[in-house]
């Protein structure tokens, strides 16, 4: 009865280092574990751009929060980005509330997170 | 072809007072209209003013019965009442269709269903939900996605119900978070659901070193605790709780703790 998410990866065109991770279904407390285990491998493997294509994620909570602000966190310590693109209104509302959109890389689509990339 | 003589059997609602639940049988034809009628008028002088029609007996509707029950929904509207169908089959639902009826009246699958309806509406009756539930993580989603469906079948719009999701899955997580160790007992959840408000109740057995710093949060100088820590990956869910919901509040009692919250709808 876990909600489900699922990851997909995919290069990204002419940048170094970096992935585009999208992002389908809830992210709660329920996979988190399994979402911090993919994205952090993916860190420790020197893929430390990562842009986050949130247009399929319709829900995340407080847990899942924490877990996106400690990708970006790690990700700028390592050098790198982590950039959110697509994200749906509820999702930013929960962000906003929190007060999160000063801390997360936050954009309208993918093609300005891409172009925002070094 | 043999027409069949109309019947019509008049069911009272106990609890229900405004409500008269018409059965109809047989073939409603134009010899019908003036029955039909004085059936509506005999309910009416009973002073109930919301009428569900049964139909699940009914082989034929003409025309003319139609617009009498058009002619009876107008004067029952008129009272802040209305008529309502249920128990259409299929080929029966396609012919009102075609007569342009299912655009005026509202058509239930059920008795039930049309009743709750009148409860909801009318007389404003809040929907009760109740679960009691064992203090797992991975039972929380399909709750929060149970509550928040309910809250859109009852009106509530897109970003309201999304708030009542959040609500019920950070107070939930937080139950079977901060429940007393080793303890096997069921977590109660308990929501109330009204056209203009939600109250949601979440009681447990806490453990109570957690208690006093549950409670410690909702203090005024405590709002903004932790949440733009980034380094912080939980603790925020109650400080989302009270910025989602208009009120919050903790009990603390030996028969476990509960968080109640109350929700006012803003769509």
């Amino acid at each position: 009865m876990e909600s489900q998410i699922e990851l997909s990866f995919e290069d990204i065109r002419g940048k170094q280092c970096a992935k585009l991770i999208r992002f389908i279904g809830d992210l709660d407390a329920t996979n988190i574990e399994f979402v911090l285990e993919k994205v952090c491998n993916l860190i420790n493997e020197g893929i430390v751009n990562i842009i986050a294509d949130f247009k399929q994620l319709r829900y995340v909570n407080s847990t899942g929060l924490g877990i996106l602000l400690h990708f970006s966190k790690t990700a700028r310590e390592k050098g790198g980005c982590f950039k959110i693109a697509n994200i749906n209104e509820n999702v930013y509302e929960i962000i906003e509330i929190i007060g999160a959109t000063t801390l997360l890389e936050i954009y309208d689509d993918l093609d300005e997170a891409t172009a925002a990339l070094t | 072809m043999t027409t069949q003589r109309m019947e019509i059997d008049i069911q009272e609602v106990p609890g229900a007072e405004g409500v008269a639940i018409l059965h109809f049988s047989g073939d409603l034809i134009s010899e019908s209209v003036r029955r039909i009628n004085e059936c509506f008028s005999a309910v009416g002088k009973k002073g109930k003013t919301y009428a569900i029609v049964d139909m699940t007996e009914v082989s034929l509707i003409s025309s003319a019965a139609l617009g009498e029950f058009m002619g009876c929904r107008k004067r029952l509207i008129e009272q802040h009442g209305d008529l309502v169908f249920s128990g259409l089959d299929l080929e029966m639902r396609t012919k009102l269709n075609l007569m342009g009826a299912t655009k005026i009246f509202r058509i239930y699958t059920d008795i039930r269903t049309a009743l709750n309806s009148y409860k909801w509406e009318i007389e404003r009756q809040p929907e009760k939900i109740h679960v009691s539930f064992p203090p797992y993580l991975k039972i929380v989603p399909p709750l929060r996605q149970l509550v928040s469906r309910i809250a859109r079948q009852k009106g509530y719009g897109n970003r309201d119900s999304f708030r009542i999701e959040t609500i019920v899955d950070e107070i939930c997580n937080n139950a079977v978070e901060h429940g007393k160790p080793g303890a096997d007992d069921l977590i109660d959840l308990s929501v109330i659901i009204d056209p203009d408000k939600i109250e949601i109740d979440v009681r447990n057995m806490s453990d109570p070193d957690k208690v006093a710093s549950l409670t410690a949060l909702l203090l005024p100088e405590n709002a903004e605790v932790d949440k733009l820590k980034p380094d912080v990956k939980r603790g925020r869910g109650l400080t989302l709780i009270k910025m989602l919901s208009d009120k919050l509040s903790v009990e603390c009692t030996d028969r476990g703790t509960s968080v109640r919250v109350k929700k006012v709808r803003e769509e």
